[in-house]
């Protein structure tokens, strides 16, 4: 595929996602409104400028990438904009102003690596390794101390800063910004140790086991996890961390023993948080009994379901459906939104882009001659690759339900500036491997 | 009439959706798929036509390979002519070289003694003493 064909499905992916906030408007009020020329607008500016962001900082990118991407946007923004008008919230329009600041901060990150390479973030990784924690701990500053940053708890998880600048305030989750700062020093330290980590291991039958010595940076994050989950009652990104952790540690080395004592160690925090976490146990039992627990745990996942089940084969329709009644249909569930109002055939298609842009991610990794580079594309699309796995699993009630958006799809600024930067990232390593 | 209307723009979305999905794949298909086929012509895979013991073996070339009556080389050549390292196959993009590592008794390719390294093309006869190979 060439960069014009690339630049086509583009336009024809903002096509889709006017097409599906009109169909939306005809299906509520039978009528079609500015808001189908609105959405096509903002689309185009926002990922026809990344795409001319790649046709001027990084020519030589892969030309799969930005397409799919593209779309899981626009189908998970006409269901943000269809839950709007059931709920009477204005979340369509924050979320049409966070796609233009992804993209653009998307776009700005190309230019920056344009002057330099990639590999800095290896060079300077325990600074990245400094403002990550920095940015993960952010949301425990005090609130009201006069200071415009604060923090912020919002559903009993402590992820967010409101940042006050007089006139307007934000309201952000650094942890996602700060995931692909983890990443990045992951994949660097990963590199410099490979060798070592590589050729110390023991064999116990078929299985390659590491030297004990060299568990400790598994033991280290397996720590961070637990503190996360601790501290910020955040089950997901706790979750995510370990388990892109042992993947990418797995990449690095072909060693299956990390793998082996990764699921053991994720078993024993499991147990222990089950045991010790009244809201782990929550989770735990939506998951299992959903039905009987309809009343209070199992609600929302039990209004998934019926969403899905709704859906059918086709589908309710776009804005034909009632979406709305899912809790947290617009973030955790819109998976299940989009099962209700398009069906089985709609999940199906958002199945199958996740699949292509994640395919693309690992084809970028393999191809990749430099270890850190191949580490980094390997440790990005895990990133992406886990947090579809968990929440889509999650509501489809395959593993209990841990609090993490869908990646593109979900309402929400923080993830979709990072999600869009990370494919930035991916676009970077792509352009830099092809030179 | 508008509900007529309204069920065939819902079809028409997942349609498009669709269509989309079929896009991008076909384009990540043909991504992968210029890459097999050019494998395929470059002609890697080399098969012993002719041998005393080896007659029917295959062998991939992915990187380099070392051919040879040694049991060190990546492949052994059972031929009382054959030199401990005889030979060297080396996978390149245009195709794969032959490279002969100063053998006694020579590599021939459909029937000339080989003096430099010479790049191999699909139907081509390597002959090492009395074993005969073919490029594929």
């Amino acid at each position: 595929m060439t960069r014009n064909s690339e630049g086509a499905l583009i336009v024809a992916a903002c096509v889709l996602a006017a097409f599906g906030v009109t169909l939306v408007n005809f299906a509520q009020e039978r009528s079609v409104d500015a808001q189908t020329a609105l959405t096509f607008l903002v689309f185009l500016i926002a990922f026809g400028g990344l795409h001319m962001a790649v046709r001027a900082f990084a020519p030589k990118a892969t030309p799969l990438l930005l397409a799919p991407v593209t779309a899981l946007t626009a189908l998970g923004f006409f269901q943000i904009y269809r839950l709007d008008i059931a709920a009477g919230t204005d979340r369509a329009s924050f979320q049409r102003w966070w796609i233009l600041i992804g993209a653009g901060l998307a776009s700005l990150t190309l230019l920056l690596f344009n002057r330099g390479s990639i590999s800095v973030l290896r060079r300077y990784r325990n600074i990245t390794l400094l403002i990550s924690l920095a940015l993960i701990l952010l949301p425990n500053l005090p609130v009201g101390w006069g200071f415009p940053l604060r923090g912020l708890s919002v559903n009993g998880s402590r992820l967010w800063v409101l940042l006050d600048v007089g006139f307007t305030t934000f309201q952000f989750q650094p942890a996602e910004l700060a995931k692909l700062g983890l990443v990045a020093y992951v994949a660097g330290y990963l590199a410099d140790h490979q060798r070592a980590l590589r050729e110390a291991r023991r064999h116990i039958g078929p299985i390659a086991f590491p030297e004990p010595r060299q568990l400790i940076p598994l033991l280290i994050t397996w720590g961070v996890s637990v503190l996360i989950l601790i501290s910020q009652r955040d089950l997901g990104a706790s979750l995510l961390l370990f388990v892109g952790f042992v993947l990418l540690l797995y990449a690095a080395t072909g060693t299956t023993g990390y793998l082996v004592a990764g699921g053991f160690l994720g078993l024993i925090a499991g147990v222990a948080s089950y045991l010790a976490f009244d809201h782990v146990q929550r989770r735990v039992i939506a998951w299992i009994s959903p039905f009987e627990h309809y009343e209070d745990e199992g609600f929302q996942i039990a209004q998934g379901l019926f969403a899905m089940g709704t859906g059918s084969l086709a589908g309710a329709g776009p804005g034909l459906g009632r979406p709305d009644l899912i809790p947290n249909a617009a973030t955790d569930f819109i998976f299940a939104a989009v099962g209700e109002e398009l069906g089985f055939a709609g999940t199906v298609s958002v199945l199958a882009l996740f699949a292509l842009t994640i395919s693309v991610g690992l084809g970028i990794a393999f191809r990749s001659r430099d270890t850190f580079r191949k580490l980094l594309a390997a440790g990005l699309t895990f990133v992406l690759a886990v947090q579809t796995i968990l929440i889509i699993g999650g509501v489809v009630r395959l593993v209990p339900l841990t609090g993490i958006t869908l990646p593109f799809m979900s309402y929400g600024g923080s993830a979709l500036v990072g999600n869009l930067i990370l494919i930035a990232l991916l676009l970077r390593i792509s352009h830099e491997e092809a030179q | 009439m508008p509900d007529i209307i309204l069920a065939l723009l819902r079809i028409i979305f997942l349609g498009l959706v669709y269509l989309f999905v079929w896009q991008v794949a076909r384009a990540i298909g043909a991504h992968l798929g210029i890459s097999l086929r050019r494998k395929r012509r470059e002609g890697t895979k080399v098969v012993m036509i002719k041998s005393e013991t080896q007659q029917g073996t295959e062998l991939e070339v992915e990187d380099v390979t070392v051919l040879g009556r040694s049991p060190e080389a990546d492949v052994l050549l059972d031929d009382p002519y054959a030199s401990e390292f005889h030979m060297r196959l080396v996978a390149q993009d245009s195709g794969m070289v032959l490279h002969d590592l100063g053998s006694t008794n020579g590599t021939y390719i459909n029937g000339r003694r080989v003096t430099a390294p010479t790049t191999l093309r699909r139907g081509d006869n390597i002959q090492v003493g009395k074993t005969v190979m073919e490029v594929r």
